[in-house]
């Protein structure tokens, strides 16, 4: 469905985070991308959903492909319109201001119909915990609550594709739990989701796929079982590695181990 | 006491007019976190540009031919790269665009000699001349601001500061700096009840002001385009993401918000003449939206209302005193007065900050 070429993204013309990034996302699946802060990541969504602009990167190398054609270069609207590709933004990107209702309608903007009402009713029997809530300020809703809102919001833009950044950013883990629950109903629903995640034990099993990012490149790819069994990212990320292995000198070797990935 | 209420009217009549201005400020500073300090040139230009075509006014066929070239270059150059339109299209139109500016303004419209009665001549320029503003606040977004998009709120402040000069100068150019005698000649509405008198023109200034900011509050508040400009108010990425244009919205908001300056214009002009000095009154602007808070609609209001009072009575009580000017002061007093009590203005957010 969506294919990354070799992908270099600076910002700031100075600044260089992803380096020859080349990745794939079949349709229908749950694709995890794992790795720590600075990355790369966030960039990589907000290039692919064409956000990138806004923050001032640059794709310098590279394309983007959403079956077969590219992408590269196209307005954040148009990919929405034209491709579904929709991107949730971390931290629970919702309008604090505006009520729950608003935030909705406001984020079915760009497919203004009369089918809003039908697909807003849908949304509210997706989470209802929002449907007493609907003419409250969103602002005053409780993490979780908003961290749904927020899905809901993507969820009316109709999407092919749903790109989540940490959905599971500050939230109890029974909350988490829960927020994964309704991804996977989503994809089983036949919505495509890339998900970053920190929480990586989690986001594993869920998932079908899986990269690891370390400082702007890939170094791991394989299936979420995969991922989860290999001893580094054991170590590293999901941090139940064996304890006396967790010395400094081994640290240096996972590092000269990953410059040759 | 009688006295008393014919100041405190009139102050409010001229409040309202103040109002607009500081809603336009508002709009601006909500969708952009940017201070517009040309407003002043915004008025002056939309109040020329309303000249223009209701008093049938022109300028030498040099002027308007580089005028027209302007607007050619400009369109021809949008429509090429920004809508992504082939040359063989985006030429021709800038092209029709750039002739038609060159024709109204060495031409005139005609109108006067087309219709006699003054009242319809004026409610035929009048949304033609807020079209031309908000056209123009739109092009003015579009090279200034729309680059800057995603950069600090600082750097288009210092934008639109430096825009002030630049398009007072463009004003100075192309109209000269001599008044110019503006009239309306709208009905006559004039209050007279007992010992008050309320002039028809401060009326009819206050009666279209109030109108204007209605159908924009009702425009803001009831539309989708509304919602989407308040959602993108509140953070241009995260519009952005959910399928809202957030550059569209910019240029829509910043064409409401020159035309309502022209509607602002067009009024205080009508108190007087039309010259390029009358951009300070632009500045009026500033003490009503401090004192009303800078993200207040409301505040807007209120501030523009009291500003206006502040003004009459200062005019009214103080002037007499010996103290010739002070009238132009006293908001500005009232401001300070306001930022001690509250910093915010009276119905600004509060923001929280954590030290």
């Amino acid at each position: 469905m969506l294919t990354v070429e070799n992908l270099r993204v600076v910002y700031h013309d100075v600044i260089s985070v992803l380096n020859d990034v080349s990745l794939d996302v079949k349709a229908g699946e749950i694709l995890i991308i794992i790795g720590a802060n600075g990355a790369g990541k966030t960039t990589l969504l907000r290039t692919v959903s064409g956000m990138i602009d806004f923050y001032d990167g640059d794709i310098i190398e590279g394309d983007i492909k959403m079956e077969g054609v590219s992408i590269r270069g196209l307005d954040a609207t148009d990919i929405m319109k034209r491709y579904g590709v929709t991107y949730v933004m971390e931290d629970r990107p919702i309008f604090w201001y505006l009520t729950i209702e608003e935030n909705l309608k406001a984020a079915s903007f760009s497919r203004w119909n009369k089918q809003i009402k039908t697909d807003m009713e849908k949304i509210y029997d997706y989470f209802p915990v929002l449907r007493p809530q609907q003419n409250k300020k969103a602002g005053y809703a409780s993490g979780g609550e908003q961290q749904m809102l927020a899905i809901g919001m993507a969820l009316m833009t109709r999407p092919k594709m749903l790109l989540l950044d940490e959905p599971s950013l500050g939230l109890a883990p029974l909350v988490t739990e829960e927020l994964f629950d309704i991804i996977r109903q989503l994809n089983r629903s036949g919505i495509t989701i890339v998900l970053v995640e920190q929480n990586a034990h989690a986001a594993l099993n869920i998932g079908i796929r899986g990269y690891v990012f370390e400082t702007g490149r890939i170094v791991l790819d394989g299936t979420a079982q995969e991922i989860l069994e290999n001893e580094d990212v054991k170590e590293f990320y999901l941090g139940s590695g064996e304890r006396e292995s967790k010395s400094y000198k081994d640290a240096k070797r996972y590092k000269r181990r990953k410059r040759w990935l | 006491m009688i006295d008393l209420l014919q100041t405190l009217g009139s102050g409010v009549l001229v409040g309202l007019v103040y109002a607009l201005l500081g809603l336009c400020i508002v709009i601006i500073f909500k969708s952009s976190e940017t201070f517009n300090f040309a407003i002043g040139e915004f008025l002056i230009i939309g109040s020329f540009l309303f000249y223009t075509l209701f008093f049938n006014e022109t300028i030498p066929w040099y002027k308007a031919l580089q005028l027209g070239a302007v607007i050619f270059l400009f369109f021809s150059f949008i429509l090429f790269y920004d809508k992504n339109l082939r040359l063989r299209i985006a030429l021709p139109l800038g092209m029709v665009t750039g002739f038609l500016i060159f024709c109204v303004f060495f031409f005139g419209l005609k109108l006067s000699s087309l219709i006699t009665s003054s009242f319809l001549r004026f409610a035929i320029a009048f949304p033609l001349g807020l079209l031309a503003a908000g056209l123009f606040g739109a092009m003015v977004e579009r090279v200034t601001i729309k680059p800057l998009l995603g950069r600090s709120p600082i750097a288009m402040t210092i934008v639109t500061l430096g825009l002030g000069f630049f398009l007072r100068a463009c004003v100075q150019l192309i109209w000269g700096s001599h008044a110019y005698p503006f009239f309306l000649d709208l009905p006559d509405i004039t209050v007279e009840v007992g010992d008050l008198l309320f002039l028809s023109d401060p009326i009819w200034a206050g009666i279209i002001s109030l109108i204007i900011f209605g159908l924009v509050i009702a425009f803001l508040f009831r539309t989708r385009w509304g919602l989407a400009i308040r959602a993108t108010s509140e953070d241009q990425a995260k519009a952005m993401a959910f399928g809202i244009n957030a550059r569209f919205i910019l240029l829509l908001v910043w064409g409401i918000s020159a035309l309502c300056i022209a509607v602002a214009g067009i009024m205080i002009s009508n108190f007087g003449a039309l010259q390029v000095s009358m951009g300070f009154v632009g500045l009026r602007a500033i003490p009503v939206v401090l004192i009303g808070g800078m993200d207040s609609i409301g505040g807007a209001m209120a501030g523009g209302i009291l500003v206006g009072i502040c003004e009459a009575l200062a005019g009214a009580y103080v002037e007499p005193l010996g103290l010739v000017g002070f009238k132009a002061v006293a908001p500005y007093l009232l401001l300070l007065i306001v930022l001690f009590i509250r910093p915010y203005g009276l119905f600004g957010t509060v923001r929280i900050e954590r030290v």
